[in-house]
């Protein structure tokens, strides 16, 4: 009789790392599916080679290194499909494939893979992208067809026009994605879905997104502004949703992670209110992705017996 | 109505019953095996030391093993027959221990028992010297010796005895069916404990998943003095003893601090109903509920006798239902593996749990993705992730600062990690070296 010995526990949670990325990925199948429909089969190609850089970069990086590929986990194929839906559809091929091998080989893996980035790898080369190719991230082509509805809105909405100076859209076609913008970030209605698949999955908690979304709907309107349309413009509901929760580089208890989300609301209305960009959501994660380890520092669980003996 | 619970915490096998299906319904059956192998050390503390020969005639009940140093337990035999052997051979535990073999005669014949009645009117000063003349420890698991718990030092006061009736752990039902069919034996055990440390106050703890058993617990402590029954949240580790004392008083137990510092001592049903025999009849520990099942054909609910071979009980089970992987005593999270099935059932054995091959396999591990879940599942609020990466980088005076030696091996932290890292494993080992330095230095 060969037994095994091992201390315990001897069964584990069903949800392992691969299941939860499978579950991100689930969670953005209404996003995508949106995205190829607003934008049509240039949006689908965009997202295909993303996903697929994303993942052979990965491969390659383990391939070279003598590792054990990490492809299995699908951590990179979450990060390819975030990255092509941070995209405008009119973004040229290549594009998303130097966009990848920033994000896996230079801030996922050069910093020791996958949970040792301080940085949302996504994101990091979106932000990347942008300073390097400002006019291909900014170029929002207008969807080819619409969602329901087909008010003028969409046909005022210069090509070159960022999602959030086109002010005139109404507050359904923002919800509906009958606008401008990246591949993902239109359709609110598809991304609230998969928000709340991953609510109902247990993939994440509601205190990130919730707080976020609330802090800028809040700060909005302290400043003037219509919170509603506030919430409903540009890539705040996609980033609060998919990119400020990444486990990664979003702080591990609930007080960390709405002191975070406040912070990235805070710092996204001031960009869009002060800053240069009409945009800041990307630059508000990443800002508080650095802060993050300084905020886990700090709000800890109190510790059992922490208190004087026979007191 | 109210249920009492703890901050953290996880709920294993939930959507199966926390694996207790298989046997919840099974009323207790007595098992008796032609042999049994009565280790010296089933308690913690000095083992005893064996006081028969081989070739000796034993009753059942007799003393066999005489009790060494303050935590010395003594041992009874289990049944009545020939000693066929005192030697070392492989226990539950890692190593050898000093055994006693005895051939059962089937004949029962107990030594002459002389118990002090009615625990409400038994001399209060009589009960803990009975229970220290039945060789009882604690039969959660833990195996701490109950006479010694029960001496509270000068200095120190206890308010209230808490009975762990929770069994927040996988798989096992012996506390469960313990309380259903004999629910007197713990009031009554609890009765005699509040009354020899002079505690006014008594709390049997149910977790909600067995609302039959708070029933019956009810019913029987109706009309006793001071004693009530409180229901628990189904929780993983809900029976866990700090837990369980913070979620019924509101008070921790000091870091490094017994429960007695909280003016708590927590004592297991089994354990209550192991009090009430040797108060009531003078009958000394040889025989306990333990719950058979997982990879075997009947799983079931077996009286054992001490020192049965668990290779007997699961054939009492009906065998292997497939090929064996790991086997384990207690329940699946805090179980303690087993090298092969020769080995004897002790006082603490609430559970023999069998997995098959593929259940066995260890889960490969990845790195860590920071998802936090340890941190959340945590009953003690510590930080598992950060402590691992501290034991992995051999940083154990900071782990130590960071709170290692509060960590109670509930195993939570592990189960919720979808890395599959094993903390709880590492831990442990930490600890036995902080534990074995601390030692050398004195």
């Amino acid at each position: 009789m060969r037994l095994s010995l091992s201390s315990g526990p001897h069964i584990r949670a069903k949800s392992d790392t691969r299941l939860t990325m499978l579950d991100v990925l689930i969670a953005l199948l209404p996003t995508t599916a949106a995205g190829i429909y607003f934008f049509g089969t240039r949006a689908a190609l965009l997202l295909a080679v993303s996903v697929a850089s994303c993942v052979l970069f990965e491969a390659l990086w383990c391939a070279l290194g003598h590792r054990k590929s990490t492809v299995g986990d699908l951590s990179a194929a979450v990060t390819g499909l975030l990255l092509g839906l941070n995209l405008p559809s009119s973004a040229p091929w290549w594009l998303p494939v130097i966009g990848a091998a920033f994000a896996i080989l230079v801030i996922k893996q050069l910093f020791g893979g996958l949970g040792a980035n301080f940085l949302n790898p996504a994101l990091a080369a979106r932000a990347a992208l942008l300073s390097s190719w400002p006019a291909h991230m900014t170029t929002f082509l207008l969807p080819q067809r619409t969602l329901f509805v087909n008010t003028a809105a969409v046909a005022d909405a210069a090509t070159a026009a960022t999602p959030l100076t086109a002010k005139s859209s109404s507050y359904l076609d923002l919800f509906l994605g009958n606008i401008p913008g990246c591949i993902g970030e239109v359709c609110k209605a598809a991304l609230i879905l998969g928000l709340l698949y991953l609510l109902v999955r247990k993939v994440i908690g509601w205190q990130i997104p919730v707080v976020m979304v609330a802090t800028v709907a809040l700060l909005s309107w302290a400043l003037g502004e219509d919170p509603l349309q506030a919430v409903l413009s540009g890539g705040l509901l996609l980033g609060a949703i998919f990119m400020a929760t990444d486990y990664v580089t979003s702080p591990m208890l609930a007080v960390g992670e709405c002191i975070y989300a406040f912070g990235c609301g805070v710092i996204l209305v001031l960009i869009r209110k002060f800053g240069n960009y009409p945009e800041g959501c990307s630059y508000a994660i990443l800002i508080m992705n650095i802060i993050t380890p300084l905020i886990d520092k700090y709000c800890k669980r109190k510790v059992y017996g922490e208190v004087k003996k026979n007191a | 109505m109210k249920k009492y619970t703890f901050k953290g915490g996880i709920h294993p096998l939930h959507d199966r019953h926390e694996g207790k299906t298989p046997t919840a319904d099974k009323p207790v059956r007595k098992f008796v095996s032609d042999t049994v192998c009565i280790p010296m050390d089933m308690h913690l503390g000095a083992p005893s030391k064996p006081c028969v020969k081989k070739g000796d005639h034993v009753l059942m009940g007799q003393l066999i093993g005489e009790p060494v140093g303050g935590l010395g337990v003594p041992v009874h035999a289990s049944v009545s027959g020939t000693v066929l052997e005192v030697a070392r051979r492989q226990n539950t535990g890692a190593g050898l221990s000093e055994c006693v073999t005895i051939q059962n005669d089937f004949k029962d014949e107990w030594v002459e028992l002389k118990g002090l009645g009615n625990v409400e009117t038994a001399p209060a000063d009589q009960i803990i010297p009975a229970i220290a003349a039945a060789g009882i420890c604690g039969m959660g698991g833990a195996c701490f010796p109950t006479a010694a718990k029960l001496r509270i030092p000068e200095g120190q006061s206890i308010d209230t005895i808490l009975v762990n009736g929770a069994e927040c752990e996988t798989f096992l039902t012996a506390d469960h069916r313990l309380m259903l069919e004999t629910p007197m034996r713990v009031v009554d055990g609890l009765r005699a404990a509040m009354r020899a440390t002079g505690v006014k106050r008594g709390v049997i703890c149910i977790e909600e998943n067995k609302m039959d058993a708070v029933a019956t617990i009810k019913k029987a402590a109706g009309g006793r003095e001071g004693v009530s029954v409180a229901v628990m949240k189904t929780k993983y580790p809900e029976g866990g003893e700090k837990q369980l004392i913070k979620a019924i008083t509101g008070r921790e137990v000091p870091s490094g601090g017994l429960p007695m510092h909280a003016h708590v001592v927590v004592l297991n049903a089994a354990t209550c109903a192991a009090i009430a025999d040797a108060v009531i009849d003078g009958k000394p520990l040889v025989e306990r509920i333990t719950t058979v099942t997982g990879c075997v054909r009947e799983p079931a609910n077996l009286s054992l006798r001490i020192g049965t071979i668990f290779m007997d009980a699961i054939g009492e089970c009906g065998g292997y239902s497939e090929p064996a992987g790991k086997i384990f005593t207690g329940g699946s999270m805090c179980g303690i593996c087993v090298p092969d099935d020769t080995v004897p059932v002790s006082k603490g054995n609430n559970g023999i749990v069998v997995l098959n091959e593929k259940e066995a396999t260890p889960p490969e591990t990845t790195a860590c993705i920071r998802c936090g879940r340890c941190v959340r599942a945590c009953p003690m609020g510590l930080n598992p992730y950060r402590l691992l990466n501290l034991c992995e980088a051999g940083d154990k005076a900071q782990a130590e600062k960071e709170h290692l030696l509060d960590c109670i091996f509930c195993g939570s932290c592990s189960y919720v990690c979808p890395a599959r890292r094993w903390m709880t494993a590492a831990f442990k080992n930490a600890k036995d070296e902080i534990m074995a330095a601390r030692r050398a230095k004195k």
